[in-house]
């Protein structure tokens, strides 16, 4: 582990406190992006740990507006007792739905793996589809899916297959694994090739594991046995790994599946050890840099950006490493939003009677982008990316993008 | 000439006053009740709100015993919404406690409580807060949570829907005689002081553990042994029945799941002074130790608070002490006893048992009174509506929210988050005349009574107080200082991890951001305050 070398400049996650640790502080409730933007949504302080209290008991579960809760984790952040409040709403929401059972929407959503994979095999026609009125009616109609929600683009050449083809070299001081997750597979494979390259270029081989969605589609779809399918595919593989390989994940919400919800909300075996060498791409190569190891030699880069947070990136608890990074490149002048919330949360903002609630919580940071008009507003996140294009009319990247122009390779 | 007349004065508004005065207004009976302090701020909502199966008195006191069944009964009939049909377990953890059961399940067949012996596996299987210690389990189906607010709150509004008064916060301090007849009682406001008086035709001393005090008015002696107990609240309920130890009833060997909490109980000593309860730091941690052979959870549970009550022992003359003395009540016939017509008083007994109790005395008082009407309080149900004291675990559910394409409705925003206290609950509590203080209002809806214990609702008990009162500022301050206070002294006793931590979010927000001590001071000091010098121009 990379952190046995250099150290590590902060704690990844925080032990989690029992529910009786609340001291009702409100903090929560103040960041909560959907409380501020709805009346009708009681706050994480009540369904999380208040209603908690009376979900022990036999006959009263609360359970109304708990599908209001995006799943975005802020409030957790923010909790200075350290109460897993979204845990005991997620727990709250799949003990509801595994009673009440589950909209075909949900479980279309939970399963996007599969969805992207068939996406991906039928990749011209599903896009075509995906922009076709009539096609979106439909799917709103049947699904629930808003039709004002762009789709994902998806490509036919998954990274999975881009790297088995592509020649391998193999000296180098450190190996990591990539956990690419379903969106650089079947939708950004350029993503992964720059995280590749940029990995290479620091003398560092990346090896790619045969690997499963990370879950987090079917945890935030109240599906969690399927998550701790995915999740246990995922932790017995990345298990058999050697000791010194760390484990690098580009997409922010997957990595946070490996680091801390595999082992806190599924209670997978072994998924501890696993999550503890997991690292952000960011966040690994800032420690590079840190260790005096990161390759510095970037042609400057004249644009003007802006840095949106990613909700789960700052439950990663790793500060903001994207912006640490890109100051390092000459020509870049970047400034962070700081306006919350994107609003779309995955896959919640997708969903029909979630669409409008999800572009008024993302309201601020679309003005926000829009006032500033730089060339483009970076996040690590790929929904938060589909969010601001669509709300904000900006191009969207991923930081690697930038870094890897810095490097040649954009 | 006394200021008002009536038929009957009850003295005292715990469970045991409240029924009286329920029963003499079914009886047709004209009757005002008069009680210090708010209704069951005495013994009464000091209690563990256990409603007794007589499991734990089926060996040592079979008369006890028998009554619980029976009352019990009776009470789910005519109380249903104040009690949660829990069940029970009574376990055994230890040598003694094995010995002890050949008795126990002779007492429940003496007494007719239904007793089940089941499996240590199925019970876990039942109830997985059962801990590692226990050996063997009994199954009582009638033990249950009674809660004794809406117990008295219900009993109470059921006999003012029938003429009857309550006047809280009205001491009796003395008595009106006619040679050895009773005509009346004289009163004062603790609160304001003012004195009235009460024209009556008799007078029942209803106040429990202060019975003798009351007595002491008139010459005459009631022998009430005061015995504290101290009891320990969890901020939930760890179990989902009541958990007790199966032996000689001692101390720390209850759990009742009380609505959203667990209370763990309790203790015996003898005490000066009915209202001299100090909670020691062994009492609590004994308690909590007791509890934790019984109930996993319990000690890492977050403690809330910790309060004691005093039981009004009735001293039978035997030289049996605190638990041994019988937890049966007597009426006594202070015209046959002492001479004095017209008074009466009723001790001891139970919450449990408070209408059966009600039911002797009012028979008593009313034969007296030449009333033949018989007692109807076992068949006619508390509310005449059901709805009528809501159950705070039905609160939840009720409080849906719309669907967001069915139009955004704004929720309704909580008096109290902790304990779902709504809008209505507290709402029709500021129009009676009998609630003065906010604590009254904690005690009929519960607000205030979670983990953070009024830290956060006390505002809105004090905005309230302003805009459905038409109170002014300073008072409303007042009232919630006073709120904050009290709960604290219950806090204070329990100054460990999340409580403690509680306690300085609450001290933080009250007293360093919003200076309440310092404002407090200000009223109290009116002259110094810099508006005077004002004023004179
Ligand atoms: C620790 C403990 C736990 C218990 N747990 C349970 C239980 O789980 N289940 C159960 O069934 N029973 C329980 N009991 C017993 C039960 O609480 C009491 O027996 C019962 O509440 C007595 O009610 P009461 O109305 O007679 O007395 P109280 O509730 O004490 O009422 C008497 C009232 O008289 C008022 N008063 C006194 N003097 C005057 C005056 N001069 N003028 C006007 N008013 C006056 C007092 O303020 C008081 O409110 C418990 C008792 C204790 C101590
Ligand atoms: S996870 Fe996000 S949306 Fe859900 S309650 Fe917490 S802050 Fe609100
Ligand atoms: S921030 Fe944490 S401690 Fe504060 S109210 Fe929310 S859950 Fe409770
Ligand atoms: S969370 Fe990650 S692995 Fe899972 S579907 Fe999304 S991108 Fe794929």
């Amino acid at each position: 582990m990379i952190t046995d070398e250099v150290g590590t400049f902060s704690d990844t996650v925080e032990e989690a406190a029992p529910v009786e640790a609340c001291t009702k502080c409100t903090a929560c409730n103040t960041v909560c992006p959907v409380a501020r933007s709805t009346e009708i949504f009681r706050g994480p302080k009540f369904l999380g740990p208040e209603s908690e209290r009376y979900r022990s008991q036999p006959e009263a579960a609360v359970t109304a507006g708990l599908d209001l809760c995006s799943g975005c984790k802020l409030c957790e952040v923010t909790c200075p007792s350290q109460v897993s409040i979204q845990e005991y709403i997620r727990r709250a929401q799949n003990k509801g739905a595994a009673e009440k059972g589950r909209t075909l929407r949900d479980w279309v959503l939970g399963h996007t793996r599969l969805l992207s994979r068939f996406g991906s095999m039928t990749a011209p026609l599903a896009n075509l589809g995906n922009r076709n009125p009539l096609v979106r009616w439909a799917m709103e109609r049947v699904l629930g899916i808003h039709h004002k929600r762009p789709l994902p683009r998806y490509q036919w050449l998954t990274f999975e297959r881009w790297f088995t083809r592509r020649p391998h070299n193999k000296t180098a001081r450190r190996t990591v694994a990539y956990f690419y997750g379903c969106w650089v597979n079947y939708n950004e494979r350029r993503l992964g090739e720059q995280v590749v390259a940029i990995l290479e270029r620091n003398g560092i081989e990346v090896i790619v594991p045969k690997q499963q969605c990370c879950g987090i589609p079917a945890v935030v779809n109240a599906n969690m046995d399927l998550a701790r399918k995915y999740g246990g595919e995922n932790v017995r593989r990345l298990s058999g790994l050697p000791a010194d390989v760390d484990i690098i994940a580009s997409s922010t919400s997957c990595g946070l599946m490996l680091k801390h919800d595999y082992a806190h909300l599924l209670d997978i075996p072994g998924a501890e050890q696993v999550g503890a060498r997991v690292y952000d791409i960011c966040e690994y190569l800032w420690m590079l840099h840190e260790a005096g190891e990161l390759n510095l030699d970037f042609q400057p880069v004249s644009t003007r950006l802006l840095y949106h947070a990613p909700c789960h990136l700052k439950s990663h608890g790793i500060g903001y490493p994207a912006m640490r990074l890109l100051r390092l490149i000459p020509g870049v002048q970047l400034e962070e939003v700081d306006e919350g919330c994107c609003g779309i949360s995955g896959t919640f903002g997708v969903k029909v009677e979630k669409y409008d609630l999800s572009m008024k919580i993302g309201s601020r940071l679309f003005a926000a982008v829009k006032a500033a008009g730089t060339d483009a507003v970076l996040a690590d996140c790929e929904t938060c990316r589909m969010q601001v294009e669509h709300g904000a009319g900006a191009h969207s990247a991923h930081p690697i993008d930038i870094l890897a122009r810095a490097y040649g390779h954009g | 000439m006394p200021d008002t007349t009536t038929g009957v004065v009850v003295i005292g508004g715990g469970s045991t006053g409240a029924g009286v005065l329920r029963d003499l207004s079914m009886r047709g009976i004209e009757a005002v009740l008069v009680e210090k302090g708010d209704l069951a701020s005495g013994t009464t909502g000091r209690s563990h709100g256990l409603l007794h199966s007589g499991g734990r008195y089926c060996v040592n006191d079979l008369a006890a015993a028998i009554e619980c069944v029976e009352e019990g009964r009776i009470l789910r009939r005519i109380a249903r919404t104040t009690i949660e049909d829990t069940g029970g377990y009574f376990v055994s953890v230890s040598e003694e406690d094995l010995a002890w059961e050949p008795r126990f399940v002779e007492g429940c067949a003496k007494a007719g409580i239904t007793c089940e012996r089941i499996s240590v596996e199925e019970a876990r299987r039942r109830e997985p807060a059962l801990s590692q210690h226990v050996r063997t389990v009994f199954w009582i189906p009638e033990d249950g949570h009674l809660d004794p607010f809406y117990l008295v709150m219900g009993n109470v509004e059921s006999a003012r829907r029938r003429g009857a008064q309550a006047r809280t916060y009205t001491e009796v301090t003395g008595f009106i005689r006619d040679g050895n007849q009773l005509t009346g009682v004289l009163t004062r406001d603790t609160m304001t002081g003012e004195e009235t008086s009460i024209g009556c035709k008799a007078v029942i001393n209803a106040t429990g553990a202060w019975a003798g005090f009351v007595a002491r008015l008139l010459d005459v002696e009631v022998k009430v042994v005061p015995v504290k107990g101290v009891m320990v609240v969890l901020s939930h309920r760890v179990a989902h029945a009541t958990i007790n130890r199966c032996h000689k009833p001692g101390d720390g060997d209850i759990i009742v799941p009380a609505l959203s909490v667990a209370i763990l109980g309790t203790t015996a000593v003898k005490v000066p002074h009915p209202e001299v309860l100090p909670i020691e730091w062994d009492e609590v941690r004994h308690m909590i130790e007791e509890g934790s052979l019984m109930a996993d959870g319990v000690s890492t549970a977050r403690a809330m608070r910790a309060y004691a009550g005093v039981r009004p022992l009735y001293d039978l003359g035997a030289e049996a002490e605190g638990r041994e003395m019988s937890r049966n009540f007597a009426v006594i016939d202070h015209e046959q006893r002492d001479g004095i017509a017209g008074f009466t008083s009723i001790v001891g007994g139970k919450v449990t048992t408070y209408r059966l109790m009600a039911e002797r005395v009012t028979d008593l008082v009313a034969r007296r009174l030449g009333v033949t009407t018989p007692c109807t309080t076992a068949e006619v149900p508390l509310n005449d509506r059901d709805d009528e004291l809501d159950q705070l675990r039905h609160r939840p559910a009720q409080l849906g929210v719309p669907k967001p394409h069915g139009g955004e409705r704004p929720l309704q925003p909580l008096v109290c988050e902790c304990e779902l206290v709504r809008p209505q609950d507290v709402t029709p509590w500021f129009e009676d005349a009998a609630v003065r203080t906010l604590e009254d209002i904690r005690r009929r809806t519960r607000t205030g009574m979670g983990p953070c214990q009024a830290a956060i609702c006390s505002y809105r008990l004090a905005g309230r107080l302003v805009t459905d009162r038409h109170q002014d500022g300073p008072t409303a301050t007042r009232a919630m200082a006073e709120l904050l206070e009290t709960r604290w002294r219950g806090v204070r006793h329990v100054f460990w991890g999340s409580q403690l931590r509680q306690a300085q979010v609450t001290t933080g927000l009250h007293l360093e951001l919003f200076n309440l001590d310092r404002q407090l001071m200000l009223q109290a000091e009116p002259a110094a305050a810099p508006e005077a010098v004002g004023a004179r121009q």
